[in-house]
């Protein structure tokens, strides 16, 4: 699905000596099968924002567009099980007596026999590499799989467009680097990826386009090459290492995954 | 096999002691350490580094007193933390991971001198300790703010104030930086290398250049020790850090891989500027 978003606004507490202008005009579009990753810093609009992919929040102003159709026109329960919303620390909404259960949660309200309510919970888990905890208590599991057993739960419902924000904040990094190439791994069967991250580092691995917020307006948006090296004071290490390098060896180009980088960094002359 | 009975080892001469020390959680089938052995020196600063379900925050449970070791021997400050846990709190504190859980009273001179209170320090004795807990820590001024009014990174070193204010000689802190963002981490970690001077200190995390500067560096897998290092060979050793799924940062990693010292490279800049000297000068030196 192509998922855009025109223009949006958002005022919290209208006409309220509270009133925030969090989002003053955001358009950005999600390409079907993309990682768009969004950045900027604490206070810029970045959870805001993604709250509207499934109208969970309604703009203030501006419209959200469903493969070219005004998102409201849609059926709210069919635009939430295409458009899959991961919290931050998500583990925090873990309920149910065992984690089969709570996974099993969403997909149950879709009409589905028990038998593929089970499949789709198993092949969630699994997908996150908790395939294992599908019978124990969440209250007993430790933090990094609570986090995957929390993400199964909005996988379960076989989302065209999954939004997960901060997905690694607090994880070891080995539970990182597995989740993501779960990321990597649904762009490959098709599913858009939504990756909200303080990580720059991360961001580098795994995105096709960025998107930097800056005070609710988009600040730059682009390829990872083209926003990265256009502000290199705030980029991931490898675009800091390869842009204080370009100025004497321009060879090098503009890399920022780390194989890339790598890679760019061996093929200099006499290293 | 070596004697580690009573009486080979002088263990007053170190903070912390483990000998041979194992433990199970009931109803798991594997052990959660399991003879491990490791001593600190006084004002030593050790990092402890693993994956997950390693044994790390066992060990630092069982330094505190809130589990008993099925066997071997704990001591810290020559204090058995399973039969004198309130004494041994006095000598260790412990810095968790999330600020959050530990904040308990309205303001913040009254968390820093919740732990006081339970050691019956007198009056004015108390208002000396928790000012200059305070003040250790970076948090004058905040004396009267409520604690849910504080960044993440202010509410650790709230937190860390507390444990000041007791005046242990060992601080231990369990992933102290992991629930913070990455300007919280950077005040955490500048307070804690102050505190380094005066303190022995543990350090568990999975962030491994916050041990760059670390004594040593132990690592803990399946329950089992499997390295005790300085940061130097720790960093270089590309084997160690895969087979215990440690993931160093970019920069050190990217130096490993060009064969750069990884632990003198930390910054971008360092390393850039490494590679341009070697670029220019490899050719003349062959």
């Amino acid at each position: 699905m192509k998922l855009e978003l025109r223009d949006i606004r958002h005022v919290y507490a209208p006409s309220t000596p509270f009133e925030v202008e969090a989002l003053r005009g955001v358009s950005l579009v999600v390409e079907p099968g993309e990682v768009l990753a969004i950045i900027g810093g604490t206070g810029s609009g970045k959870s805001t924002l993604v709250q509207h992919m499934n109208l969970l929040l309604v703009p203030t102003g501006g419209e959200v567009l469903v493969d070219g159709v005004d998102a409201r026109s849609l059926k709210q329960s069919e635009l939430r099980r295409r458009v899959g919303l991961v919290f931050q620390f998500p583990e925090s909404a873990l309920f149910a007596p065992t984690v089969e259960e709570d996974v099993a949660f969403a997909p149950r309200q879709l009409a589905l026999s028990e038998a593929e309510v089970r499949e789709r919970v198993l092949e969630s888990l699994r997908a996150l590499g908790a395939g294992e905890l599908a019978a124990r208590s969440p209250f007993a599991l430790s933090g990094g799989e609570k986090r995957r057993a929390a993400i199964a739960g909005v996988l379960a419902m076989r989302p065209e467009v999954l939004v997960l924000d901060e997905p690694t904040a607090g994880l070891d990094p080995a539970t990182r680097e597995n989740l993501l190439a779960l990321i990597l791994g649904l762009r490959e069967a098709g599913v858009s990826v939504v990756l909200v991250s303080h990580d720059l580092d991360e961001v580098a691995e795994v995105a096709d386009k960025v998107c930097a917020l800056h005070e609710g307006r988009v600040r730059t948006a682009g390829t990872p090459a083209e926003v990265f090296y256009g502000d290199p004071a705030q980029a991931p290490a490898t675009v800091q290492v390869a842009s204080l390098l370009r100025g004497s060896r321009p060879e090098i180009d503009n890399p920022v995954r780390f194989g890339e980088t790598l890679d760019a960094l061996r093929a200099l002359q006499g290293i | 096999m070596e004697n580690l009975g009573e009486g080979t080892r002088p263990c007053g001469s170190f903070a912390v002691s483990c000998e041979r020390v194992s433990f199970s959680y009931p109803g798991s089938g594997r052990p959660a350490l399991s003879e491990v052995s490791l001593d600190l020196r006084p004002g030593e600063y050790v990092g402890v580094v693993g994956p997950n379900g390693g044994g790390k925050s066992t060990l630092v449970r069982l330094l505190n007193g809130l589990l008993r070791a099925d066997s071997g021997r704990v001591r810290v400050s020559d204090h058995d933390p399973a039969t004198e846990p309130f004494e041994v709190r006095k000598h260790l504190g412990l810095l968790f991971q999330n600020p959050e859980n530990g904040l308990v009273a309205p303001f913040i001179e009254d968390d820093v001198a919740f732990g006081l209170e339970n050691l019956g320090v007198p009056r004015e004795e108390m208002r000396d300790r928790v000012a200059r807990a305070i003040r250790a820590v970076g948090l004058e001024g905040y004396e009267r703010r409520e604690p849910y009014t504080l960044s993440g990174g202010e509410k650790q070193r709230v937190a860390l104030a507390g444990l000041l204010a007791v005046e242990p000689e060992i601080l231990v802190l369990d992933e102290p930086t992991s629930m913070l963002d990455a300007a919280g981490r950077r005040e955490v970690l500048e307070y804690l290398q102050v505190l380094r001077s005066e303190k022995t200190v543990l350090h568990v995390t999975h962030h491994l250049e916050e041990l760059l500067d670390s004594d040593r560096i132990l690592v803990l897998n399946g329950g089992e020790l499997v390295a005790d290092e300085t940061p130097e060979r720790f960093f270089s050793n590309a084997d160690l850090l895969r087979e215990n799924r440690l993931v160093l940062p970019v920069v050190p990693r990217l130096a490993l891989e060009l064969g750069f010292p990884p632990a003198k490279l930390r910054t971008a800049e360092e390393l850039a500027e490494a590679i341009l000297a070697r670029t220019q000068s490899g050719t003349r030196a062959g």
